[in-house]
């Protein structure tokens, strides 16, 4: 395997002048559009089996209907009207009847941060409908002092609770790859969060996992809502040999980064055999319940004094949702490079959709926050994504410059920007296509 | 001794009255009017009206709210947000504000507190500061309804908004705000013993203790509410005879 090189200089000719269809990266669609209800645009990928992500992958992304509108929003609207919350509420306590234990034993695992959706998550399961959960946390890169102390509501709350923390070297290691390979600082943190809860329950023989809300709930195909379950696919595989982490084989791991199995342990999908021997089902629990994150907040401040951050997150106005982990400022920022599409773009579209704010209010939300630098924990995030030698004897070798600085992080940004997205203008990037260009505003 | 004034709050968002916890998560509650006329009916002292996002959103639309409200209110008026000239000032007090109230505009220059103060007195010149707590005894100011840090230390910048010409202090805990948890007493209690201006607690209330405590022991000259009127957890008429039972000087009706 090569040495992870220096980002090259990128050809800024290339994003000059009018874009070339042909350009688009990461199988993006090539013109864009947004929703003619919410601000999301159609270069939104849809959740992916994260452990097939190399480079070359293509992404699938939100399905904008006929009329412009995106299937985030269709759900939104189904959720007001078709849907027969009374009868899925039904459905959930047979479910939990199902399941509820006898003798007090745990007879769920409710996986999450202590954020205001699992707290919501499994303190209704708890106190409304009777049932025993424990609750597992798969741990942010760097916590934040509130999403830490909001952590210690949630146990505080009434909670058991399993915090895993990976290896600090190995998940450092995995997530300076996933930014060089994929620009994605937050893969690692992913896989481990959707993993955990099922390898619990095969672990503790706890047969009823409970994840929050469906993610169809933000774009994924809205046919992913028709069950309660989630998808196999993206917890499990059978076969290890097919499985990377940061972009990178488990193999090429081994041979070249010098990670051990036991060191992928936390990243691995769980065994889909055994999942099935167990009898493992893993539901979302916004299939039985109408999700509004919103009064999800509401609910973690009343049960549990939940706080939300004391200033707004850098790329958006919001100060209640995904607040816990230091490095979640760039994840947004690097889907802003790569996508077009800013933290302020998720959140704004979120609450439009729950009809908390307009998309008028959105709109001027986007083009306020959208694609701010996070300067907050800059410093901090270079330093925890650098892999010096004496920490890394093996690992630093294979980078060319193992030092993470801005000048590198900016330099790798830049590689990662489509040309259908981004142009070179006056000595600055700038977005061919904004929601709050006058074209991109419903009539 | 004046009367402890009991101030319903009204944070508008748009076309709508809205609230939220820690000024943040924004439920839309209804039509503005209808919560004003009655919370004067109820035997409101004053009420306060701030847009909350006008400075977010960069923009000020709440002279025909409060003209409205203004023709079938007939107390004195507060009104925020957006307020960000003597021109703006002027335009809403034309609208029928008694007062103005200003936070953000007023820390990225504070000389318009006494350009205000100037022009249409500083009776008329409310400083509003979003108060959060960074250590013990020790709040920041911030902007933008609770979203921007400043760096500025809550009470010296309430002493310098004094100085500088304002004759009332709005003074919300940002901690607090919708919570129900009660009011912030310290930071209360440290501000009004500080500046000679009248001091308005907001954000906290959830009893009828919490009112008393921000007077007693907060040395509050009046008190604003919001999540507990807009939903009908506790009434007017309760709180001002809960005052008048601890031997405050509420207004007799």
């Amino acid at each position: 395997m090569e040495k992870i090189p220096y980002p090259k200089a990128v050809d800024y000719s290339r994003y000059e002048g009018e874009a070339h269809a042909y350009e688009a990266k990461y199988g993006l669609p090539s013109e864009v559009r947004f929703c003619v209800r919410c601000v999301i645009s159609n270069q939104r990928p849809n959740s992916a089996v994260e452990y097939k992500h190399v480079k070359e992958s293509k992404k699938q992304t939100i399905n904008l209907d006929e009329e412009g509108v995106c299937d985030a929003c269709r759900f939104a609207e189904k959720k007001r009207a078709e849907i027969d919350w009374e009868e899925r509420e039904r459905q959930l306590v047979a479910l939990c009847d199902k399941h509820r234990s006898k003798d007090g034993s745990y007879d769920c695992i409710v996986p999450g941060s202590g954020g205001k959706d699992s707290f919501y998550a499994s303190h209704i399961l708890r106190n409304k409908y009777g049932m025993h959960p424990l609750t597992v946390t798969w741990a942010p890169h760097i916590y934040t002092e509130w999403g830490w102390k909001n952590f210690q509501r949630w146990i505080h709350a009434g909670h058991d609770n399993l915090l895993f923390t990976p290896n600090g070297r190995v998940h450092r290691l995995l997530t300076r790859l996933a930014v060089d390979n994929l620009f994605h600082p937050f893969q690692p943190f992913m896989l481990g969060q959707k993993f955990l809860a099922p390898k619990m329950a095969l672990l503790h023989k706890i047969p009823l996992v409970f994840f929050g809300e469906n993610e169809a709930e933000y774009g994924n195909p809205i046919s992913d809502t028709e069950s309660s379950k989630r998808d196999w696919s993206y917890f499990t595989a059978a076969d290890q040999s097919k499985v990377s982490l940061g972009g990178v084989s488990v193999h090429d791991l081994k041979q070249y980064f010098g990670l051990e199995q036991q060191d992928l342990i936390p990243y691995l999908p769980a065994d889909p055999y055994q999942i099935e021997a167990q009898k493992v089902e893993v539901h979302y629990l916004g299939y039985y319940l109408k999700w509004h994150p919103q009064s999800c907040y509401y609910y973690a401040v009343e049960h549990g004094g939940f706080q939300a951050s004391p200033e707004r997150t850098p790329g958006t106005y919001s100060k209640y949702n995904s607040i816990d982990d230091r490095i979640d400022d760039f994840h947004y920022y690097t889907t802003g490079i790569k996508f077009g599409i800013g933290r302020a773009t998720y959140d704004a579209a979120q609450e439009i959709r729950s009809g908390d704010i307009t998309r008028e209010e959105g709109v001027a939300l986007v083009k306020r926050f959208d694609h701010e630098f996070p300067e907050r924990f800059a410093e901090e995030i270079f330093q925890y994504l650098s892999i010096p030698e004496k920490e890394f004897p093996q690992a630093s070798k294979m980078f060319e410059q193992p030092y993470m600085t801005r000048e590198y992080f900016m330099a790798l940004a830049d590689n990662f920007r489509s040309p259908h997205l981004w142009k070179w203008e006056d000595g600055q990037w700038k977005l061919r296509h904004a929601v709050w260009h006058s074209e991109h505003l419903p009539k | 001794m004046s009367n402890l004034r009991i101030i319903p709050r009204l944070d508008i968002k748009g076309p709508n009255l809205i609230k939220g916890i820690q000024l943040e998560g924004l439920r839309v509650m209804g039509d503005p009017q209808k919560f004003a006329i009655r919370y004067y009916e109820a035997g409101a002292d004053e009420l306060i009206f701030i847009d909350i996002v006008a400075s977010l959103y960069g923009r000020n639309n709440l002279s025909d709210i409060v003209r409205r409200a203004a023709d079938q209110v007939f107390i004195p008026i507060t009104v925020g947000g957006g307020i960000r000239s003597v021109d703006d000032a002027r335009h809403i007090l034309r609208s029928g504000a008694d007062k103005v109230a200003i936070n953000t505009a007023a820390i990225a220059r504070p000389e318009l507190i006494t350009e205000i103060a100037r022009r249409f007195g500083s009776q008329a010149m409310v400083l509003s500061i979003e108060a959060k707590q960074v250590a013990a005894g020790k709040w920041e100011a911030y902007t933008d309804n609770g979203r921007e840090r400043t760096g500025l230390d809550v009470l010296e910048w309430a002493l310098r908004g004094v100085e500088l010409g304002a004759g009332e202090i709005l003074l919300t805990s940002v901690d607090r705000e919708g919570t129900r948890r009660g009011f912030d007493i310290d930071l209360i209690r440290q501000v009004s013993d500080a500046v000679p201006v009248p001091v308005i607690a907001s954000g906290g209330m959830g009893s009828l203790g919490h009112f008393i405590q921000a007077a007693t022991e907060g040395h509050a000259d009046a008190v604003s509410m919001a999540d507990v009127l807009h939903y009908n957890r506790i009434g007017l008429h309760e709180i001002r005879e809960a005052g008048r039972q601890a031997g405050l000087a509420v207004r007799v009706l």
